[in-house]
């Protein structure tokens, strides 16, 4: 290679070495890691049990009705040990450990078993989780108890016994040993969402959503459970450590392989997509936004949806197994991210712009599992737990000030009021994240290693998907700054929402004074800014996090060193280039020139060829309306029709019929009318006689029946 | 197939004896289903319980056991409790509406 | 003979407790009469300690050719027992409340005629006593006996549960719809009788192991068999027997519903292993062919789907909560079907494990309601649960923990019951069947989280604003007993699900192996049954 061509390419190269991807170095086929026991470590089981003992702490407190600030302080103290200790876990860390802490379920003999203890499985995966998860969840408790003080005489303490549940539950599902425990923090996260989202029972909405997030991960729990039933059924055990060791040795049986485990990572899937929010089961995340703001940093955008990503990355070796799934994956997580950011673009509510988000973010890691890029996945993870949940903390703020106000039309010029500096700075620079501001911000680095990664890997349509992924960056980085220009900069003006706050700074039937945040909201915006400062360094960090674990998987290099050659190359300067643009966009749009934006839309529903871009993108593409029509319609429907078989086919024709068969014999009965005790007694002999005639005077129908189910018949 | 017997008594083989019991069974759950007095549809389920009588005894006979006429008298023995509680419950509800009826007390129902 | 009666001490002893409270419940001093229900849990729980005491090795090894399952009783007689302690609590107060306020204020004097407490624990008693006879069934008789004296009583505590004309239409519906399916179920018998010659279990069991080895089993025993299921499976409200259930289940005061959701189930399930042990579950269809002989599994399986699904979209239409929980009824035992269809060992103990759970997810949730009360007068609509969190937030989280459980949300008792039922019908090979049920208990969810929904989310009502708790303070306690046994129980799951493995340990529970040994000689004896 000529000298000046190499100078070229190492100064194209600077990103690539900023990145430290020169410690990534690839192996394609690496042993999946295999834990050991260990002794003496049943003080980690507390990381475990804190987050517990604060649930009962803050039910006693609700119990005897404490009205003051006790459960906050006993949440944040007791997660924050749980924090420390986790610190204390990762520091002596060296290798995969399984940690016993008590026996649960041993069932079986000689030739099968299933045993599911409560074990901890601590690995580096475990580990980069649990730091964040504990991390974060006890700053955000910390703001919490700022936040909620309104409520000190009313569910002060339900709420934060909701957040010590949920993070009892997370910490249960990331650092299970067996799929079993895993499902119970599954379970677990998915009630204690039910549960805050609920927290305001008063607002109609507030219940549906939680009614709504309940059941529609009740749809991708089916999955999980099928998943770890079906595991259980091919490998003969839920515990990682025995599944991974026959994964790796491939010593569990062939022949019950086939359709039984090709189908695990599907359902797998399904979970995962229920619980990260998804194409087809997002829905429920936008509406989970009527819960407090710290619930939604905390659980809806941090911690809790990343559980999905967390359970693939968990079972990536039996995603492994069947590598089409991979590319489904990959294509869900795309198409989510660009259709999430497309409806982001056009709502008004702050939280639920940020709600889109999320869930286009998660479409991002997705994409990243699903082309071999764990560690882009995992890194990505990492960085949007910090930039969301600043970016949820401020939108809280701003609500917490302006009386409930989340319409980014109604709040401007945030940045030059009094008190709200901190707020508009940390802000700015999660959206920067979000938008992918080249160098200075964390987002930029783990956003990049995906969206190089599609044009490294082969699949079907990844290059497709890449493309996918850098017009979602453009839409991301347009609808993150059209949020911080609409509210943090421009003139001073804003409407106070419909809140009415009934503690102490509430104005005086005077002029509405927005409500700056004190010092712990403010603390943790810089502690949790600072955080994602970090994280820009900590790739090579995150990335070694998931070498040692079972996620691991060496993305495939480039082929060539040329510039054009590695993607890694210039996929900074074109996610630079895009995310700049977008910021572009959204500054002329919205700060230049906020007119032209409603004179656009204007003009776009104004021309009958255009009108229905912005009107679907607003109504979020009726996704709702459409999985009202396809799965309540028929379930409300099938109800009733069976309802109405029961009225008229049983009661009418049946009862009728039976009353005159004998008639019709002449046996002088007296004609049956509709006596409901009768009724049923001849629906009973009824179905009686009808089972019996199935049963032995038809047997080709018991033949094909038998066939059908299946078992030992 | 057992109900070819071959051990005629008086001339009567078990099918003709299953035959009968299985006409009572049926008699009896028709009279069930249709009549609406409670006092009769309670007889009815009477006429249910002794076609199984019939079916134990003339079983026994067949096997030469005795054990099917020993589950009669013990079902007579519930029959016979039923009796009572099917009288006092028929009683109590006349009390309230003087019907026996059984169409008259629909009140619990699919709503 | 004699060596069966040690078994049968629990049950004679509270037959002695039936005379005595028989006897103070006409005592004309008011605190003997109050005293009724105490003694009734205090004979219950002698009962419930000297039970493991008597199934020693030795008394076991002497009637183990007797019994068809010898350790049946150990498991079934600690759990009914303390299952029953708890519908105790649940009862107490409601029985003459009226008459015992007035003689209390002295607006009437004491008439030994017109009280009915002692009547209605004699026959709580007396029905605990006919499941407990269940499990030491050894011949037709004694289970149809036993069956009967289960559910005479209940016949009698519904009619006089509560001075409403609704409890006494739906006693009348019960006990007539009973009767019916009760002569059903007993020429299910006789026919069984008829095919084999003999009324005794064990010799039937040959009995049809000999006709299995001849060719299969013959013609009449699979209509009895299939009769006497579908009668029997009015004892367990499954379809198509369920009809009555959501009426008798209203009509009822929530104590009695609370003991016919358990007690006449259990003792119905138990009634189902039994018979179905005579035929075995190891194939009779031929050699080589696994599980129940092809009409009774198809029966089986078909009861066991109808049931599931009926019950859980009966239960989606309801806007009463004990309807609602009537329908839930009818899932559960739809759940438990698939342990019977399963078999030995796993799906019976799984079936065993879940009665015990099924029984105390049961109770808590009916004694939400029964402790809960308006002028008098039970609660029986959805909506006056609403906003319950406020006036009983205890009460409240009892009936959100009993809707998760019943949900089958981890880690609570429902959970394991239910992953236990599903592991055993997949370990059978019956993965449509788990996956019918898996589908339905996600279906599941949507009404029990209105139960869950309601009580800890919604606001208050004017109407739910004006209930109260019931002045005793017993069925408060029956439902903080529950839970805690709601969340506790998985704890020592262990324990409790090793109590029920010890019922039945081998899956060799018929002869047909050996049967089997001889003409298969060349393949290995544990293909033959269900793993």
């Amino acid at each position: 290679m000529v000298g000046a061509e190499r100078d070229v390419i190492a100064a194209a190269n600077i990103f690539s070495v900023l990145a430290g991807y020169a410690a990534l170095v690839p192996e394609p086929s690496a042993p999946i890691p295999i834990a050991e026991t260990a002794a003496g470590m049943g003080w980690a089981g507390w990381i475990l049990w804190l987050p517990a003992i604060s649930t009962v702490m803050c039910g006693l407190c609700a119990a005897l009705r404490v009205k003051n600030k006790l459960p906050a302080w006993i949440t944040v103290g007791l997660l924050g040990s749980s924090f420390l200790m986790t610190l204390a876990l990762w520091l002596q860390y060296d290798q995969p450990v399984v940690i016993h802490l008590l026996d649960w379920i041993v069932l079986g003999g000689d030739r099968w078993t299933f045993i599911a203890n409560f074990s901890l499985y601590v690995d580096s995966l475990t580990l980069l989780w649990m730091l964040f998860v504990t991390g974060l969840g006890t700053l955000i408790a910390l703001y919490a108890s700022e936040y909620m003080e309104a409520d000190v005489r009313g569910g002060y303490a339900r709420f934060f016994a909701g957040i010590s549940v949920f993070l009892f539950a997370m910490t249960a599902l990331v650092m299970a040993d067996n799929l079993l425990m895993l499902y119970l923090g599954w379970e677990g996260v998915g009630f204690a969402s039910y549960w805050l989202i609920g927290y305001y029972y008063r607002k109609p909405s507030a219940v549906a959503a939680a009614k709504k997030a309940f059941i529609v991960n009740r749809i991708g729990d089916l999955g999980l459970a099928l998943a770890i039933y079906l595991i259980w059924h091919n490998f003969g055990t839920v515990e990682y450590r025995a599944l991974f060791e026959a994964l790796d040795s491939g010593s569990y049986s062939a022949e019950a392989g086939g359709w039984s485990i090709k189908a695990i990572p599907y359902l797998l899937m399904l979970g995962a997509f229920g619980k990260s929010a998804q194409i087809p089961l997002y829905v429920w995340l936008p509406d989970a936004m009527e819960g407090p703001t710290p619930v939604s940093a905390l659980i809806h955008a941090a911690t809790m949806v990343t559980a999905g990503v967390f359970l693939v990355a968990r079972m990536y070796p039996v995603f492994l197994l069947e590598p089409a799934s991979l590319t489904v994956v990959a294509w869900i997580g795309g198409l989510t991210a660009l259709l999430a950011a497309t409806i982001a673009m056009a709502q008004h509510d702050i939280k639920r712009i940020f709600a889109y988000s999320t869930i286009s973010q998660l479409g991002y890691m997705f994409m990243g599992l699903g082309m071999l890029s764990s560690v882009g996945a995992a890194y990505h993870v990492f960085t949007h737990a910090f930039f969301k949940a600043v970016l949820f903390l401020t939108a809280g703020v701003v609500m917490h000030g302006f009386a409930g106000q989340v319409d980014l039309r109604k709040v401007s010029g945030l940045r030059h009021l009094p008190g709200f500096r901190i707020t508009s700075f940390t802000m700015l620079y999660a959206c920067a994240c979000l938008a992918g501001v080249p160098l200075i911000t964390n987002g930029f680095w783990s956003k990049d290693a995906i969206m190089a990664q599609a044009f490294i890997s082969t699949g079907p349509g990844f290059r497709a998907l890449g493309v996918i992924a850098i017009i979602t960056a453009f839409l991301t980085a347009y609808y993150a700054f059209r949020v911080w220009f609409r509210v943090c900069a421009g003139p001073v003006h804003f409407e106070a929402g419909e809140e009415q706050p009934d503690d102490d700074h509430a104005p005086e039937h005077g002029e509405f004074r927005p409500h700056a945040p004190r010092l712990a909201v403010n603390l943790v915006l810089i502690v949790i800014t600072i955080g994602a400062v970090g994280s820009i360094f900590l790739k090579g960090w995150a990335g070694e996090r998931i070498e040692d674990s079972t996620a691991a998987y060496y993305s495939p290099l480039a082929q060539g060193a040329g510039f054009w050659e590695d993607p890694h190359h210039w996929m900074p300067w074109v996610a630079s280039a895009v995310g700049l643009l977008g910021i572009a966009v959204a500054g002329y749009f919205h700060l230049v020139n906020r007119k032209a934006a409603d004179g656009l839309k204007n003009a776009m529903l104004a021309n009958p060829a255009t009108r229905w871009l912005p009107t679907a993108m607003e109504n979020k593409w009726y996704v709702d309306e459409l999985y009202h029509l396809m799965f309540r319609g028929p379930l409300w429907l099938g109800g009733h029709i069976l309802n109405l078989f029961d009225r008229y086919i049983i009661d009418m024709a049946i009862v009728d019929g039976v009353a005159r068969v004998p008639r019709l014999l002449g046996r002088g009965f007296q004609p049956l009318s509709n006596g409901i005790l009768q009724s049923y007694a001849v629906s009973m002999a009824g179905g009686v006689a009808l089972l019996g005639i199935l049963v032995f005077l038809m047997p080709q129908l018991v033949d094909w029946l038998s066939r059908w189910m299946g078992g030992a018949g | 197939m057992i109900l070819a017997s071959t051990v005629p008594i008086n001339g009567l083989t078990l099918s003709h004896y299953m035959l009968t019991s299985s006409l009572l069974l049926v008699i009896g759950l028709i009279g069930f289903l249709t009549r609406r007095n409670m006092i009769v549809m309670f007889l009815c389920t009477e006429l249910m319980l002794q076609a199984a009588a019939i079916a134990m005894i003339a079983f026994g006979r067949y096997h030469l056991d005795v054990s099917g006429q020993v589950f009669v008298i013990f079902i007579l023995t519930i029959a016979a409790a039923e009796a009572a509680l099917a009288l006092a419950l028929v009683v109590l509800l006349y009390r309230h509406k003087a019907t026996l009826s059984a169409e008259a007390w629909s009140e619990l129902r699919e709503t | 003979m004699v060596d069966k009666l040690w078994f049968l001490i629990p049950e004679l002893w509270l037959f002695a407790g039936v005379v005595v409270i028989s006897v103070m419940g006409l005592c004309k001093a008011r605190g003997i009469r109050n005293a009724v229900p105490l003694v009734v849990i205090g004979f219950l729980a002698v009962a419930f300690i000297i039970t493991p005491l008597l199934y020693t090795d030795d008394r076991l090894a002497k009637v183990a050719d007797g019994l068809l399952i010898p350790m049946l009783g150990k498991y079934v007689k600690m759990v009914v027992c303390a299952i029953g302690i708890v519908l105790t609590m649940l009862s107490i107060g409601l029985i003459d409340r009226p008459l015992e306020q007035a003689v209390a204020s002295g607006r009437a004097r004491f008439d030994p005629i017109r009280v009915s407490r002692g009547e209605y624990f004699v026959f709580f008693l007396l029905s605990l006593i006919g499941v407990m006879l269940v499990c030491n069934a050894n011949d037709l008789i004694w289970l149809f006996l036993a069956l009967e004296l289960t559910s005479l009583p209940t016949y009698v505590m519904v009619a006089i549960s509560r001075p409403s004309r609704k409890a006494q239409e739906a006693a009348v519906k019960y006990f007539f719809l009973g009767a019916m399916a009760a002569s059903i179920f007993l020429y299910g018998l006789a026919l069984l009788y008829g095919s084999t010659g003999t009324i005794v279990l064990t010799e039937m069991r040959d009995a049809f192991a000999e006709q299995a080895a001849a060719g299969g089993l013959n013609r009449l025993a699979l209509v009895g068999m299939v009769l006497a299921l579908l009668g029997v499976s009015y004892k367990i409200v499954a379809v198509p027997m369920h009809f009555y259930a959501a009426d008798v289940y209203e009509g009822a005061a929530s104590a009695v519903t609370a003991f016919l959701a358990f007690v006449p189930k259990t003792a119905g399930m138990l009634a189902i292993i039994l018979l179905l042990m005579t035929v075995g579950w190891s194939g009779h269809l031929g050699p080589g062919v696994e599980g129940l002989p092809q009409p009774i599994l198809i029966t089986l399986w078909m009861i066991c789907v109808l049931t599931m699904t009926l019950g859980n979209i009966g239960a989606m239409l309801q806007r009463s909560a004990k309807r609602l929980l009537a329908y839930s009824s009818i899932a559960h035992s739809g759940y438990m079907l698939i342990g019977v269809i399963a078999g030995p060992a796993l799906g019976i103990n799984a079936v065993l494990f879940y009665l015990l759970a099924y029984g105390v997810m049961n109770t808590a949730a009916f004694a939400v309601l029964g402790a809960l009360e308006r002028k008098g007068e039970e609660i029986e609509s959805l909506d006056d649960l609403a906003g319950l969190r406020h006036r009983h937030p205890a009460l409240a989280i009892v009936m959100a923990i009993t809707a998760l459980s019943l949900v089958g949300f981890p880690p609570l008792l429902g959970f394991l019951g239910k992953l236990y039922l599903f592991m055993a019908g997949v370990k059978a090979g019956h993965v449509a069947l788990v996956l019918i049920a898996l589908i339905n208990s996600a279906i599941s969810a949507w009404y029990y989280l209105r139960l869950l929904g309601l009580p800890m989310l919604a606001m208050p009502t004017p109407t739910s604003e004006t209930i109260v708790s019931r002045p005793v303070i017993w069925p408060r306690v029956a439902a903080l007993v529950t839970a805690i046994g709601v969340v506790g129980l998985p704890l020592i799951a262990g324990r409790l699900l090793s109590a029920s493995e010890a019922v039945i340990q081998t899956d060799e529970v018929s002869p047909m192996v050996d049967q089997f040994d001889v003409s298969m000689a060349d393949q290995p004896a544990e293909d033959q049954r269900a793993p």
